[in-house]
């Protein structure tokens, strides 16, 4: 909304303020200003006269003129093709600053030269609103113009500032610059005196126009014909209105459509009364052809479109554009007037498909208060007698109604202080509603107030709560803590395990991520651990962004390839999303390892990012929050072979139930990923805060001393060491005490001096008890049991 | 002189003069062992006559005592010379680098989000958070947003059907808190989440984004409570010298709605590039909860009223830490997820 000081001195006086003063006042009070502008800019102007203009000695394309400012001939150079003898011109004086800098005296190719003749464009004026003529030369003023004024802009009528102001979607009301002006008024605390014009358009005799609907989606159509009407040039107030409002003036007629629309908010359209068979308008729909609009372009229509039609052809796109063949020209004779509300978002719909956001369409689809079709037939037709020199007016038709029913409130003191936390008393708050012309009547504590019509946005107490604060300020709001019971802050058991694995893997050298939920068909084909039935957007902003992932590992294998490109190395990175299919959201947990986890290289420590330590990561976490070794298993992978390396990856099973893989890349993928070589693992995070987890109890400490004894054996390459370890772990006890404390895998190897289809293997098992020293005969009875288990069960062969 | 002082002299001065702890053991062997001098004075000792012997007895036991003392404290010294000698050739360049562990740290985002809600839960607040995926009658219907609102048309926003869509913002969460919480009192909670829009991502747009809002219901929560709920953690996130101050602002679910702006704390105020020279930086949005609001989830209006507001995470990150393309957020550039190390 553009609103310019000349335009709300119609209203009220604000000659005290500055403009700045008012945006402030205006900002504070929510109707943003965004920019204040100048419609020109320039100091140390006059207005002078050319007396005498000769080409430049040494230039073909200068003039030397001599110019007189009233109270001196002035010596300039001027380089503007259109310079001649006998012109009024705006003259900048030496210390004068303009946009493009400050005028000086000097010499310009050996001739004196004591200020400058201006251009519009040199001044400030947006080039959108001028002539070709006028920015290609000086300004030429009429011949009538007063040399030696020192105020050219206010002889232009340029002399105005224009405020920006953003509006709020609910203070579309303020859209109509009448509404702007009462705003403003109660912003500013003035006395606000608007037009009278209530009532104009009650006047005229019998009419054969007849207006109707076939579509819902127009409820109230006013229509009236004015059969005489004189086209000439707008009046200068409305010219330079429209201009500052950044609109061009045409004609008197068609002004007045705008200045009504600017006025009051509601967009009109006048037809040429001729162009209209049988004076009949309706408004329909359901049209699927091809339409000249009046800026000449062909647009299609749809059939969910609003039409205005004439003996069934369309005439208008409603509330958009009108039509070619109906439009006002010079030599329009006569007028029927459209005032009608028509569906928003109908209107929106259209607007946005034809690409075509005109000054109408956009007050169509922010709404338009109900009284303001009525408010602007009365206005159009005021202006038209004084100003078209109306005649032969015929009586308003009107099809639908408004549906407008006064609102009336009522509050109390203690419901707005309440509601705010304020000690405002009773004048304070009368006069806020005083001044929004709400006409408050305070009567035994109670304020009954009645809302203006265009302001819709107010429905009750909080509302009213809002105009009190907004306009007493809320610097007099205080600044207090809720007094209420107390209340435990906490996070729940997910929130706090969400955290431990997070605190967990970032000490362990892991970086957290974050990556986009949506991804494209690859990724989501990709997924690991992926949920069944992928959702997909109804219309998706690209391929790129098409489906809600089903899991995490794509994203963050982008991640790494992101960083390698980079020739950043070790990338080792987790991330916590939730992730989700038709069947429900699920969190994940999932890491991507590459390079080394650990590393000082002159000390040649370091930690590779292989398979085992991925797996000891995974194995870390489930200790850390409670989930034993017992109930942890890894089994070979045989489902996931296609992003895994079949025989470098294992499924994840807690209480024999998979939560997840883990495992090197496969080849073929990584090639795909550019992720060479890298360990990654997909976890279901719900299924760990689900899962029973053991609660920390204190166990005493054996008192009496541990025996280590070692064994090494030889088994086939194939058979795997958990089983082995499992079978002493089934041997543990003696006189049913549990006395293996620990067995520990401290060397595997194959290769030479191992046969081809074999492996060597070291244990180290811990033997205590928590009753007594054990006896070398003790541990020597189970070492035996466990050394003829193995050697049966697994074929192992013992080293010695 | 006689023969006890010789020898005293002697070995006095071969004690001192012993380099190393083996040549002292030698000299230590050489005079007080069973075939040394002092032995040999002792064993020549019965030949004196009675009354010198004691006398002479004494002499020999001090010269042994002597010469073992000056043993010992040679001893003391050689080796505490010889440690001395050993540790100087233990020597290190101190200056070389430590083994030190590679510690990753929490992603920005989550990072802010951690430390909101820690200061929330200080003021006894509840975390809840919700699913991505939200019916749209919680992120519109039950916010008061209507209908024919342009942000509930399927081009607007990332609509999966006609009814559910990714959500626009946290409210839909705390609307679903709300009618669960329904009629109880009080309601203290914050819901951070991700939130959706169709934006194209640039500097400034993120498709995708972090969001934190709370909502405070209760018998009598005002506006002023919401002020000084707001102004504890702008202190908390941006310094205890900051200020708030509160605008008008439309939003369909608050009623006032304010916009939240906090002094600028790069400037203190005085007016910087970060604040566009205002010293003011606009950090959320917020407002009384609207009666429409409360009504829908089952509480009566007239009897209980409370503050919601809405933080974006990435802004206030952006802003801390000066950070000007929030894209980088989703890019995980590893060198820029590892400058954040911890809140500050």
């Amino acid at each position: 909304m553009r609103i310019s000081r000349k335009w709300l001195s119609q209203y009220m006086d604000v000659s005290d303020l500055s403009i700045e003063e008012m945006a402030d006042r205006i900002t504070s009070a929510g109707l943003e200003v965004e920019g204040v502008e100048r419609l020109a800019q320039g100091t140390n102007l006059v207005i002078g006269q050319v007396e005498e203009c000769y080409p430049h000695p040494d230039s073909d394309h200068l003039n030397c003129t001599k110019v007189n400012v009233g109270d001196e001939v002035l010596d300039i150079v001027c380089g503007a093709p259109n310079v001649a003898a006998g012109q009024k011109v705006i003259v900048a004086l030496p210390g004068a600053k303009l946009c493009g800098g400050e005028i000086k005296k000097g010499k310009i190719r050996g001739q004196v030269s004591n200020g400058m003749i201006c251009s519009l464009v040199e001044l400030g004026v947006d080039p959108h609103s001028l002539s070709e003529e006028q920015k290609s030369g000086i300004e030429v003023l009429d011949q009538d113009a007063p040399v030696g004024n020192k105020d050219p802009f206010a002889y232009l009528g340029l002399d105005d500032e224009i405020l920006e102001i953003g509006l709020t979607p609910n203070r579309s009301d303020c859209l109509a610059a009448f509404n702007m002006g009462l705003e403003a008024g109660a912003i500013l605390n003035r006395e606000v005196k608007l037009p009278e014009y209530q009532g104009a358009a009650n006047v005229g005799g019998k009419t054969n126009l007849h207006v109707s609907s076939t579509t819902e989606k127009c409820p109230l159509f006013l229509g009236k014909v004015i059969g005489e009407i004189t086209i000439k040039e707008s009046p200068k107030w409305m010219k330079e209105l429209l201009a500052a409002s950044g609109m061009k003036s045409i004609n008197n007629v068609v002004d007045i459509s705008n200045i009504v629309m600017l006025e009051t908010g509601q967009p009109m359209h006048f037809y040429d009364k001729d162009a209209i068979v049988n004076q009949e308008i309706t408004v329909a729909s359901g049209f699927d052809e091809d339409y000249v609009a009046l800026d000449g372009v062909t647009y299609h229509l749809l059939p969910e479109d609003i039409v205005i039609t004439n003996q069934s052809k369309p005439i208008g796109i409603a509330g958009i554009m009108g039509g070619d063949d109906s439009k006002i020209l010079d030599t329009t004779k006569g007028l029927i007037i459209e005032c009608a509300i028509f569906d928003h978002v109908s209107i929106r719909n259209t607007a946005r498909r034809l690409n075509l956001a005109t000054e109408s369409s956009i007050r169509y689809q922010k709404g338009i208060e109900p009284l303001a079709a009525s408010k602007a037939l009365d206005r159009a037709v005021q202006l038209l007698i004084e100003y078209a020199d109306a005649k032969m007016i015929e009586e308003t038709v009107q099809y639908g109604d408004s549906g407008y029913t006064p609102v009336k409130l009522s509050c109390t003191l203690k419901d707005i202080n309440g509601r705010l936390g304020t000690d405002f008393n009773v004048e304070e708050v009368k006069d806020v509603f005083e001044r929004l012309h709400f006409e408050p009547v305070y009567e035994d504590g109670n304020y009954t107030v009645n809302i203006p019509s265009y302001r819709t946005d107010i429905e009750g107490k909080a509302d009213l709560s809002e105009e009190v604060i907004r306009l007493l300020g809320y610097d007099r709001l205080p600044s207090t803590l809720p007094l209420m019971e107390m209340t435990e802050g906490k996070l729940n058991d997910k929130q706090k395990l969400i955290r431990t694995v997070r605190n967990l893997y970032c000490q362990l050298g892991l970086q957290d991520c974050l990556t986009y939920t949506l991804v494209s068909t690859q990724k989501k084909d990709n997924a690991i651990l992926g949920l069944q039935d992928p959702i997909q957007l109804a219309s998706p902003m690209s391929e790129e962004r098409r489906w809600i992932r089903t899991s995490i590992l794509p994203s963050l294998l982008d991640v790494v390839s992101y960083n390698h490109a980079r020739t950043i190395k070790d990338v080792n990175v987790f991330e916590l999303s939730n992730v989700a299919g038709t069947q429900g959201t699920r969190m994940h947990l999932a890491f991507v390892l590459s390079g080394l986890l650990q590393q000082t290289r002159w000390l040649q420590y370091e930690l590779p990012s292989d398979f085992y330590t991925g797996k000891g990561l995974i194995e870390t976490l489930f200790d850390h929050i409670g989930i034993s070794a017992a109930r942890v298993s890894f089994e070979a992978n045989t489902e996931d072979v296609v992003h895994f390396h079949p025989y470098q990856s294992a499924k994840i099973l807690i209480d024999k139930k998979c939560i997840g893989y883990l495992g090197k890349i496969h080849p073929q993928y990584a090639k795909e990923t550019d992720c060479k070589d890298v360990i990654m693992a997909e976890l279901d995070f719900d299924a760990l805060v689900d899962i029973k987890k053991a609660k920390i109890k204190f166990a005493p400490i054996s008192k009496y001393p541990s025996v280590q004894r070692d064994l090494a054996f030889v088994i086939d390459r194939n058979m795997p060491v958990k089983k082995v370890v499992n079978i002493i772990n089934k041997n543990a006890r003696y006189n049913k005490e549990e006395i293996i404390r620990n067995v520990e895998v401290f060397d595997v190897y194959q290769g030479e001096h191992v046969a081809k289809d074999e492996k060597s293997v070291a244990l180290s098992i811990t033997f205590q008890s928590d009753t007594h020293t054990l006896k070398d005969e003790e541990i020597n009875e189970v070492f035996e049991n466990i050394l003829n288990a193995i050697q049966t069960e697994c074929n192992a062969t013992l080293r010695s | 002189m006689e023969p006890i002082e010789t020898l005293q002299q002697e070995a006095q001065t071969k004690i001192q003069s012993a380099a190393s702890l083996s040549e002292l053991n030698e000299l230590r062997v050489l005079y007080l062992g069973k075939k040394g001098p002092v032995q040999e004075l002792m064993k020549g000792m019965k030949d004196l006559p009675k009354e010198e012997k004691p006398i002479f007895g004494q002499k020999v036991n001090q010269l042994k005592q002597l010469l073992s003392s000056m043993i010992e404290d040679k001893k003391v010294e050689l080796e505490k010379k010889e440690m001395e000698a050993k540790i100087e050739n233990e020597k290190i360049d101190i200056t070389l680098p430590g083994r030190s562990p590679v510690l990753g740290n929490a992603h920005p985002l989550n990072l802010v989000k951690q430390e909101l809600e820690d200061l929330f839960i200080g003021l006894g607040y509840q975390v809840i958070e919700g699913n991505d995926i939200v019916d749209d009658l919680y992120c519109f219907e039950r916010a008061n947003i209507p209908k024919d609102h342009p942000a509930r048309d399927m081009q607007d926003s990332l609509y999966i059907d006609q009814n559910t869509l990714l959500g626009t913002h946290t409210t839909a969460i705390q609307m679903m808190v709300l009618e669960k919480s329904a009629p109880n009192l009080p309601i203290k909670v914050v819901c951070p989440g991700k939130v959706y829009r169709r934006d194209d991502d640039d500097a400034t747009h993120s498709h995708q984004f972090m969001q934190m809002e709370g909502l405070v219901i209760g018998e009598k929560v005002t506006l002023s409570d919401l002020k000084g709920t707001l102004e504890f953690m702008a202190k908390k996130l941006f310094g205890q010298d900051r200020q708030i101050r509160f605008r008008p602002s439309y939003f369909p679910f608050t009623e006032p709605s304010v916009e939240v702006d906090v002094t600028c704390h790069i400037c203190n105020g005085k007016g910087c590039p970060t604040c566009k020279g205002t010293g003011w930086i606009e950090i959320l949005g917020a407002g009384e909860v609207h009666p429409n609001v409360l009504k829908m989830a089952g509480y009566d209006p007239e009897k209980c009223s409370g503050f919601a507001f809405g933080v974006g995470i990435e802004r206030v990150a952006m802003l801390k830490y000066g950070i000007d393309d929030i894209r980088h957020f989703y890019t995980n550039d590893k060198r820029f997820l590892e400058t954040f190390k911890r809140f500050d």
